[in-house]
């Protein structure tokens, strides 16, 4: 046969039966008159198309939908259950789509963002825990200066300021900014200018620009706000531009300029974060292959700064990647866990819905028999049951973009505050075009099923008994324990979930921090510099805070820290012992390096393990005293008292410090990080020749009732010393720790939820079938009862039959959770992805529910009385 | 049936049968189409019986050795629609004659 033939006989399946034989007959005929040439064959597909569905009207349909709407108004109790079943399946899928697709699949808010990139560094011999290393301001000026790769670069580093206006001093975030900031952006002030060349060089005119939200709220959206001056930390600056309205990376309300004096830029801190915009041709391979070059140049020019021993101990390197990557590097994971935990639930959810169509078919059996007599065909049947499925499912969907309107918003008020706001999260397009697609799809996925359990049906049968215990019906039961097999299957890999995700948040809720939280609030300070120019007015500052807070009625100590533990705040640098100093070019552990009051130990019940704590006298300038932690005492003498030792940070010779005291470990960079060595000095740290105090720093209040009762007062008690300085984020220590556990026990949460909905929707699948079962042979149980099959074989049968679709189910699960649960390993703590305890538990506790599923209809069975049921029908 | 909706290819393909044109890929060349677009096109008339179909005589197809062709022929009704769309072509060539010259430039 000549391939234009074949292909006309393979299209010929489109047509409509009673047209296809003059079809190919007319084809075939014009081919044959072209010499079967392809070329003119593939029109017929389109033919044949039109001509399958030219009854394909309008009319035809809104008939379909009109009768589909009708079946299941009929059964308003079937048609709710299955569709509130389906709705929260299809809102909990919308939910967490409208997020992932906020997040991670929709591109940045800027132009061209594909060619926004993070321009940093790594380190992974430094082993300390970030995610990149940022630069320094002489490392700015040469990256500047050199990358060709980048059609602009910009450094930031966000801070805190206070602006003064006529009412409450207001803290704000700002981004401190190099010039090129909105360059690399590409978003431009929608009011006034940006910074432009020399605005970054010491001498300057101070100025500011601000965000939307800032100059909506605090200047009444006047666009007369353009070079008036405004008091920020105790710096006057002229206002030159507004941002457009949305414009914002990490939450700040305005951004002023970075002062780097290119003449001696400072080379000794590496805090400022990097990015760019690439060049047009420039790829991030391209441009980290450049800054790996740059890297060896600076590093060679540098030697004093970064010596080659240290570069290549830490492995410092280039390290440059799409600007989105980093953005959302936190919650990738656990977004697409969730997003999988909630796909599950859909496909329980189908699994039931399809189990309560293939019921309700079984009931109609006798109704659509009588539609075959009366010459509807196989499709037809088919096409109604897909039509009443596809109707629900649709409707389904509706209500569940309802339910997931609220979902997202109760998503986000749950999920932990990193979360990057820029993005834009929400109902739109894309998430409506997802939810019609999984409300069609799982309309589908139902509706198939009965549609075909339709097909093999003796006619004859169905019309004579109602289709009770017919040979259809047989077809049908498999059909329902394959669903609950897998109904019970993903039930059980949910549930391992969840009981991994809950370990792994009790370890993490067992796990002692250091200090204790109790009675504690805790609120930040940031001094402005203009005005507390003198270290000594910063000491006398906290002093008289101190004081007067530990004065109020019902505090117990007042302590105060640059930086509490797990607040992220991040301040290392590497140290060594005096007495053995580290040799050239080789780097000393990274010390985290506090500066902390004297009661701050006692404030937060920090055992003191040796020596004393710090004292005021200890702040004066001479006084070199210093505390450690264990762990540090440990690093640096291992076998001998820490005490009366020096330490020094590597390399400044004259900066010797002399531990006073040991202080027990603290776990400062999260609940589920080890300990970091620590060292504790007096606020007013820095060389002894020049005083560097601390202005920004936390302050913790230790009270015997509730602790949030203490922030009015304390803010009065604020305001009689400094009354222009606001209270800054007052919160309680506990919600501190609490919120650096949110992504863990925001996918419990959720998890949990999941699981407990895929439980109970798997639970009444096995109730179901069984009591289905049980409904159907009543009259055959009445019949063997009567001849005197005693009521516990009859149970035991029942039992048996439950248990074994469960038991297929469990070992399913099991099974799938062994691969599946690795995805989870990342978000676990103190317990292995494939933990046997968690394991075998989920599998017991799903045997016990489905044994409970199976009893009730099982017992009702054994208790028939056998008169009643052969009386009955 | 009820009316058939005119578009180009449906006028097309009854201006090709009028000329003479009555197998379906004698049509198709005569319209230049391709067979997707002028199948469709054929169903369509002929059920809004603007056209007629009928198979050619066995004897003929026998006498040319080839299996036999359905050929399509214009109705009454298919006369009258092809004119009502060769006049309205007609009146919309003669309306955009009459107005004003496009400026002048690259329009």
């Amino acid at each position: 046969m000549r391939p234009s033939s074949r292909w006309v006989r393979l299209t010929s399946v489109l047509v409509p039966t009673d047209l296809r034989a003059e079809w190919i007959e007319e084809w075939e005929a014009e081919l044959t008159a072209r010499g079967g040439s392809m070329t003119y064959a593939w029109g017929a597909i389109a033919d044949a198309w039109y001509l399958r569905t030219e009854g394909w009207t309008m009319d035809a349909m809104v008939r379909d939908v009109r009768t589909a709407v009708r079946g299941l108004a009929r059964n308003p109790f079937f048609t709710g259950l299955a569709g509130v079943t389906l709705a929260v399946g299809i809102a909990a899928n919308t939910a967490i789509f409208s997020v992932v697709d906020g997040v991670l699949i929709n591109p940045l808010p800027f132009p061209e963002p594909e060619r926004l990139v993070s321009y940093n560094h790594e380190a992974p011999g430094l082993g300390v825990n970030v995610p990149l290393i940022p630069h320094s301001q002489a490392m700015y000026l040469h990256y500047e200066a050199n990358a060709r790769e980048l059609e602009a670069f910009a450094v930031v580093s966000n801070s805190n300021v206070n602006l003064v206006t006529e009412g409450d001093p207001q803290q704000l975030s700002a981004a401190v900014v190099t010039r090129r900031y909105f360059d690399v952006l590409g978003v431009q002030p929608m009011l006034g200018r940006a910074f432009v060349e020399g605005e970054d060089r010491p001498g300057a005119e101070p100025v500011a620009i601000l965000g939307y939200g800032l100059w909506e709220q605090s200047f009444g959206a006047n666009p007369s706000v353009l070079g008036q001056l405004v008091e920020l930390d105790g710096t006057r600056r002229r206002v030159i531009g507004v941002m457009p309205e949305r414009f914002s990376v990490l939450n700040e309300e305005l951004w002023i300029p970075m002062t780097i004096d290119p003449e001696a830029p400072d080379g000794g801190s590496l805090g400022l974060i990097g990015f760019g915009r690439l060049a047009a041709g420039a790829t991030p391979e391209s441009a980290d292959v450049e800054m790996q070059e740059l890297l060896m140049r600076f590093a060679a020019e540098h030697a004093d700064e970064l010596p080659p021993g240290v570069m290549e101990q830490a492995g410092l390197a280039s390290d440059v990647k799409p600007l989105k990557e980093v953005v959302v590097e936190d919650v990738r994971q656990v977004l697409w866990v969730l997003l999988g935990t909630v796909g599950i639930v859909l496909l329980v959810a189908c699994a039931n819905v399809a189990n309560l169509f293939l019921v309700r078919a079984e009931a109609r059996q006798r109704e659509q028999a009588l539609r075959t007599a009366l010459g509807a065909g196989r499709l037809q049947i088919a096409r109604q049951y897909l039509a009443e499925s596809v109707t629900l499912a649709l409707g389904a969907g509706v209500l569940g973009l309802v339910l997931a309107e609220f979902g997202v918003r109760g998503l986000l008020a749950l999920a932990p505050a990193d979360l990057p706001q820029a993005l834009d999260i929400g109902i739109d397009g894309s998430v409506l075009l997802f939810a019609a697609a999984i409300s069609l799809a799982s309309g589908l996925v139902f509706g198939v099923v009965p549609a075909f359990g339709s097909r093999r049906r003796d006619l004859s049968n169905a019309l004579k008994d109602g289709g009770r215990a017919s040979t259809g019906g047989k077809d049908r039961m498999r059909a329902r324990s394959g669903l609950v097999v897998a109904q019970v299957a993903l039930a059980l890999v949910l549930l391992v979930g969840s009981g991994l995700m809950l370990r792994s948040f009790v370890a993490l809720k067992n796990v002692d921090p250091g200090f204790d939280t109790e009675g504690l609030v805790t609120f930040s300070l940031g001094l402005p510099s203009a005005e507390y120019q003198e270290p000594a007015s910063v000491l006398d500052f906290q002093r008289q805070l101190a004081d007067r807070l530990a004065a109020m009625p019902g505090v117990e100590a007042v302590g105060m820290i640059n930086g509490l533990p797990l607040s992220e705040a991040k301040s290392a640098g590497p140290m060594e012992p005096v007495e053995q100093p580290f040799p050239e070019g080789e780097l000393g552990p990274m010390i985290e390096r506090r500066r902390v009051s004297p009661d701050y130990f006692r404030t937060m019940s920090i055992r003191i393990v040796e020596g004393r704590a710090l004292e005021w006298t200890d702040q004066a300038d001479e006084a070199r005293s210093i505390v450690v932690s264990e762990t540090l005492a440990r690093t640096f003498w291992p076998d001998q008292s820490a005490l009366g030792k020096a330490i020094r940070s590597q390399g400044e010779e004259n900066d010797p410090w002399e531990v006073v005291g040991v202080a027990a470990d603290v776990r400062f960079d999260g609940v589920a990080q080890e300990p970091l060595p620590m060292a504790y000095q007096p606020v007013l740290g820095g060389n002894v020749a020049d005083p560097d105090p601390t202005r920004g720093f936390d302050v913790v209040v230790k009270v015997a009732g509730d602790p949030l009762a203490v922030i009015a007062p304390a803010r009065e008690e604020l305001r009689a010393i400094d009354g222009r300085l606001p209270m800054i984020t007052p919160r309680s220590v506990a919600s501190i720790v609490e919120d650096s556990m949110a992504a863990t026990s925001f996918t419990v949460v959720l998890l949990g939820i999941a699981a407990g909905v895929a439980l109970l929707l798997g639970t009444v699948g096995i109730y179901g079938v069984v009591a289905y079962v049980v409904s159907r042979r009543t009259q055959e149980i009445g019949v063997r009862m009567a001849l005197g099959a005693p009521a516990g074989v009859v149970l035991s049968g029942f039992l048996r039959q439950g248990l074994v679709l469960t038991g297929i189910g469990v070992a399913l699960g099991l099974l799938a959770s062994f691969g599946l649960s690795r995805v989870l390993a990342s978000l676990l703590y103190g317990v292995s992805a494939t933990d046997p305890v968690t394991f075998s538990a989920t599998a017991a506790l799903l045997v016990g529910v489905s044994l409970l599923a199976t009893w009730l209809p099982a017992r009702r069975a054994s208790r028939v009385d056998p008169v009643e049921a052969l009386r009955g029908d | 049936m009820g009316s058939v909706r005119m578009t180009q290819v449906t006028a097309l393909v009854l201006r090709a049968v009028s000329a003479g044109y009555h197998y379906g890929f004698d049509i198709m060349d005569a319209c230049g189409l391709p067979s997707g677009t002028v199948y469709p096109a054929l169903r369509r008339l002929e059920k809004g019986a603007l056209l007629r179909s009928r198979w050619e005589g066995e004897a003929e197809a026998h006498a040319d050795g080839r299996p036999r062709r359905r050929t399509y022929e214009l109705t009454a009704a298919g006369r009258e629609g092809l004119a009502e769309a060769e006049a309205k072509l007609a009146e919309m060539r003669r309306m955009l004659g009459e107005l004003p010259p496009a400026p002048t430039g690259d329009a």
